[in-house]
């Protein structure tokens, strides 16, 4: 059974490398074993089983006392998450032997919660799942999320209002990020900021691609990273570390908690500060604002019985940024300064109640602030030039019964409620809005071969009305080592506050632009003061804007081709309908235009994703990459046939644009891929991971002015960064650091996320292994 | 302030309408008609505020007649076409005491041999301009990331002279000495530099 509503960890370890040992040994009580990875380090709280139902835990030297308990038990089997589980016949060891335990390849077997909001493990979800564990989010040497992110296949770092992700061609905008479970606010211009998120509390990252409306509702149309942040896993514990790099850029974390008599709790706290850098000395400011921000954690757990379990979340985000800017103003450039300042707090209750095997009700509360608050002003006189606040309010409040229907059916319903309010300078008033859902979830596993999970949702929102999300995945394991997947799902993406609410008034060029909601009432007071020459969109259609909206086709295998060799690749093709752009309304009187949002393009993205494993011996793996995209604007390419649309070359004359001279959607790389080695020198002990990240040429803008691309002068070019990062950790968990990112120094001027080579050392130490 | 303007013809492309002509009974030489540069015709726009958006200096127009493919001293003077920062006026209506008429035409510049009979070339009025003003609406693109200006491809101007000639126009760039796109500086913009044909005999034909 792997439909689980609470698996043990035991469970999950379904690939079958079950590897035979052949020693000479009879294990008497009290004899030690020591359960151990390739690499010789413990494996703490391996699970050893026996008999018919009996199991016992390792401890956190990875060292197993054989019980008395045990008797006359034969064979032992050694089960760890990662691990390939290996029995062991007891007349064969040795009191004190290792028993050496060979690592999964691909964390097929971690746990995913994003998929379906229970606990599954990859290899059993029918749909592209990835999980990042704490390892592999080491070894980037990364301190921000998007450093960790931007070297996964099919993920993108692309810089606009702040570090945001792009996964299947599609933009941040259309991609939840979750934080254990809870989305998270604060977007600017659509983008989520992954500079906002540190890396050192992450036990690991889900990654989940194509459409989950389904469950999630609005913005995961592309897929949805799910951070889970660390619990305490031991008694008590404690770990200082820190990491210092190149443009003066520090990061330094200070962890710790407990987990006994039912409590578990676990703090957190982190320091992070740059320099910043500069791309582009010759103009006033830097490519990268220096700042610092400061990030806090609590969770607190307590179990109640046997039944009840409440956990209380809290988070709390500070960022404050200065930098410089220059603007021209009658011919000279005037030097202004800049402060930026962020703020988010994040508390999340939850109530938990199983009370039998087969259900689990869950209720959650979810409290988000988020405030920006950006100011210049001009250095030599002090006046001041721009203020800008926004603060926004979210919460949510959610029901979720879990119940196993039979012993491989699972049903999962859920509702919640949710209230946003957002104020700010160019908005007007504040604004509030309201949304109630409802979702429906069965995952089924027919038979030995098939793995089913159909779910739908629906959404009723008090700005865009209702919206229905069917999602349907299954998967055939033709065999051990190969099946294959399909997932079918509907995608949208709500208006966002600043295409309903924006009232915003560019003072020197003389436009408007209004949110769909203000349209009306901003058009009404422009003709009043006569400002208005002609309108020309049917003012019947303003206001009118609805959410966008997506199917998607997701499809692919996993290929355990041999022990030590792994192929994963996926399919996809997202449909996206009704996407919002800005069109002009009204003509005014000086010659420029009013501006609203509406519902104009529909587009295409699609390609695949390729993944190869290959772990050539224990010390050594290799791991390629591959991604290629196609996007396209449908529009564009019937203007195209039509011929509509013209462009100008290098002498600026015009011509015709053909399709074979269209590429798509901008910042979109047609190629793109990764290959890493990760090696392991025994005699040193220093773990090595040599990673070269691919991106391919993507267009930057428009340079022919004609909107599209199509022009050769509006690609930027490839380019392959080369990271490496050496480290080596102690018998006690202590672990050093050193490593390089862009080792080539590699530059491209379209990339503002990019500051070239970089150097880095860090350290890490498990206070609690030392004072015991 | 200093002015130039390039004139040359365009010989080559003559070749092909004589060579067609020698298999006639009865040959007719057609003359094409020359397309005509103007290279760098500063026009710059008034200095604003960024901020309040105020006028700190006000500029002229500048006056262009085709026919004299040149500048024109002032307003009162036989002009056809103004230009001021991004703004193009013709010469009649609430901007001139003339007769000029405008209107932006879709496709390619080089391709169109005739006004087709239903073009309607409009006056100056307080409503629109002949060749409308703003970003996507006339003739240019405005970029507000690289704060660019820049002609919309496919689109180009057709005019009625003062005297009644018709004269079809393409910008070709709105900075100095007409860089290609990506080299374009935005602190050199208000260079017009365009081409144009003008029929002198009244005739909807380019030929």
């Amino acid at each position: 059974m792997k439909i689980r509503i609470n698996p043990i960890k035991v469970n999950i370890l379904l690939l079958p490398f079950i590897l035979a040992a052949f020693v000479v040994w009879a294990g008497r009580p009290g004899d030690e074993l020591s359960v151990k990875d390739a690499r010789g380090f413990p494996i703490p709280h391996a699970i050893v089983k026996w008999g018919e139902e009996n199991f016992a835990t390792v401890d956190e030297n990875g060292v197993f006392r054989i019980p008395e308990s045990m008797g006359e038990a034969e064979e032992i089997e050694i089960l760890a998450l990662g691990y390939a589980s290996r029995k062991v016949q007891l007349s064969h060891l040795n009191p004190g032997q290792d028993i050496l335990l060979k690592e999964h390849l691909g964390q097929l077997n971690e746990v995913v919660i994003a998929a379906t909001r229970t606990n599954r493990s990859v290899a059993d979800l029918p749909m592209p799942v990835q999980v990042i564990n704490q390892e592999k989010i080491q070894e980037t040497g990364g301190m921000r999320l998007s450093e960790v992110l931007r070297e996964q296949t099919g993920l993108q770092v692309v810089s606009n209002h702040g570090a945001g992700l792009q996964m299947q061609g599609l933009s941040s905008d259309y991609i939840l990020i979750l934080l254990d479970g809870e989305p998270m606010i604060g977007r600017t211009a659509g983008t989520f900021d992954l500079d906002r998120i540190s890396v050192s509390n992450i036990e690991r990252i889900e990654v989940l691609r194509g459409p989950s409306s389904a469950i999630y509702g609005s913005e995961a149309m592309a897929g949805v990273i799910n951070i889970i942040t660390k619990e305490s896993t031991e008694p008590a514990h404690g770990t200082v570390q820190g990491r210092y790099r190149s443009f003066n850029t520090m990061d330094l974390t200070a962890e710790g908690g407990v987990n006994q008599n039912g409590w578990n709790i676990y703090g957190f706290y982190n320091r992070f500060s740059t320099d910043g850098f500069d791309l582009n000395p010759s103009v006033l400011g830097n490519t990268q604002s220096p700042y610092h921000a400061h990030t806090g954690q609590l969770k607190v757990g307590k179990k109640l019985g046997q039944k009840w379990e409440m956990k209380t979340f809290l988070r709390g985000y500070a960022e404050d940024s200065e930098d410089m800017m220059g603007i021209r103003e009658g011919g000279e450039t005037l030097a202004a300064g800049m402060r930026g300042k962020r703020r988010e707090l994040n508390i999340n209750p939850t109530l938990i109640f199983r009370p039998n095997e087969d259900w689990l009700l869950t209720l959650r509360g979810m409290t988000s602030l988020f405030s920006t608050r950006s100011s210049s002003w001009f250095m030599e006189s002090g006046e001041s030039i721009d203020i800008q606040d926004f603060d926004q309010v979210y919460h949510r409040t959610e029901f979720q019964v879990d119940h196993q229907l039979t012993k491989d059916q699972l049903l999962t319903f859920g509702m919640g409620q949710l209230l946003e309010t957002v104020d700010a300078t160019r908005y007007d008033e504040l604004n509030r809005f309201d949304a109630g859902y409802l979702f429906l979830q069965h995952q089924w596993e027919a038979g030995k071969k098939w793995n089913l999970v159909s779910g739908m949702r629906a959404d009723l929102h008090s700005q865009y009305g209702g919206q229905v999300s069917p999602k349907v995945s299954a998967m055939y394991q033709f065999s051990d080592t190969f099946s294959w997947q399909a997932s079918l799902g509907a995608g949208f993406k709500a208006p966002d506050f600043r295409q309903l609410l924006l009232n915003f008034n560019n003072a020197a060029a003389g436009y408007y632009v209004f949110g769909a909601n203000l349209v009306q009432e901003g058009i009404a007071n422009l003709q009043a003061q006569g400002l208005v020459r002609q309108i020309l969109i049917d003012p019947t259609q303003f206001g009118e804007l609805k959410a966008e909206s997506s199917w998607a086709i997701n499809t692919g295998g996993r290929w355990q081709a041999h022990e030590d060799v792994l192929v994963q690749v996926n399919f996809f093709r997202n449909h996206i309908e009704n996407l919002i752009e800005t069109a002009p309304v009204a003509r005014l009187s000086t010659g420029q235009n009013a501006f609203s949002y509406f519902n104009i393009s529909s587009v295409i993205t699609q390609g695949g994703e390729l993944d190869v494993l290959y772990r050539i011996n224990e010390r050594l793996q290799l791991s390629l990459g591959y991604m290629y995209l196609d996007s396209r604007d449908r529009d564009v390419l019937a203007a195209i046939d039509v011929g509509d649309i013209f462009r100008r070359d290098s002498q600026n004359r015009t011509r015709q644009v053909t399709r074979s001279d269209y590429g798509g959607l901008f910042n979109r790389s047609r190629h793109s891929g990764n290959i890493k080695l990760n090696y392991y020198e025994p005699f040193t002990g220093i773990c090595t991971a040599l990673r070269g990240i691919y991106r391919g040429p993507f267009g930057f803008g428009d340079v022919n002015g004609n909107l599209i691309l199509d022009d050769p002068r509006e690609y930027a070019p490839g380019i392959f960064q080369t990271n490496l990062t050496l480290s080596k950790t102690f018998e006690r968990g202590l672990m050093f650091e050193v490593g390089g990112f862009n080792l080539l120094n590699q530059l491209n001027i379209y990339d503002p996320t990019n500051p070239g080579r970089t150097y880095f050392i860090g350290a890490k130490v498990p206070l609690h292994r030392y004072f015991n | 302030m200093k002015k130039q303007f390039c004139f040359y013809s365009v010989a080559l492309l003559c070749l092909p309408f004589l060579m067609a002509c020698s298999e006639d009974e009865s040959p007719v030489v057609v003359t094409p008609l020359e397309v005509e540069t103007v290279e760098n015709l500063h026009a710059p726009n008034d200095v604003v505020n960024r901020q309040t958006g105020e006028v700190i200096q006000e500029n002229p127009f500048q006056y262009f007649s085709f026919e004299q493919n040149g500048l024109v001293e002032s307003v009162d003077g036989d002009w056809d076409i103004g230009f001021k920062g991004t703004t193009i006026i013709v010469n009649s209506g609430i901007s001139g005491p003339g007769n000029a008429r405008g209107m932006v035409m879709q496709g390619l510049f080089s391709e169109m041999s005739e006004v087709p009979s239903d073009a309607s070339l409009r006056v100056d009025t307080e409503d629109v301009l002949a060749i409308p003003h703003g970003s996507g609406n006339g003739w240019y693109n405005y970029n507000n990331t690289t704060h660019l200006i820049s002609p919309i491809p496919g689109r180009f101007l057709v005019f009625q002279t003062n005297a009644g000639n018709y004269v079809k126009m393409e910008i070709l760039s709105y900075y100095r000495d007409n860089p290609p796109m990506d080299e374009a500086d935005f602190t050199t913009g208000g260079y017009y530099t365009f081409e144009y044909v003008l029929q002198l005999n009244g005739s909807r034909v380019f030929e």
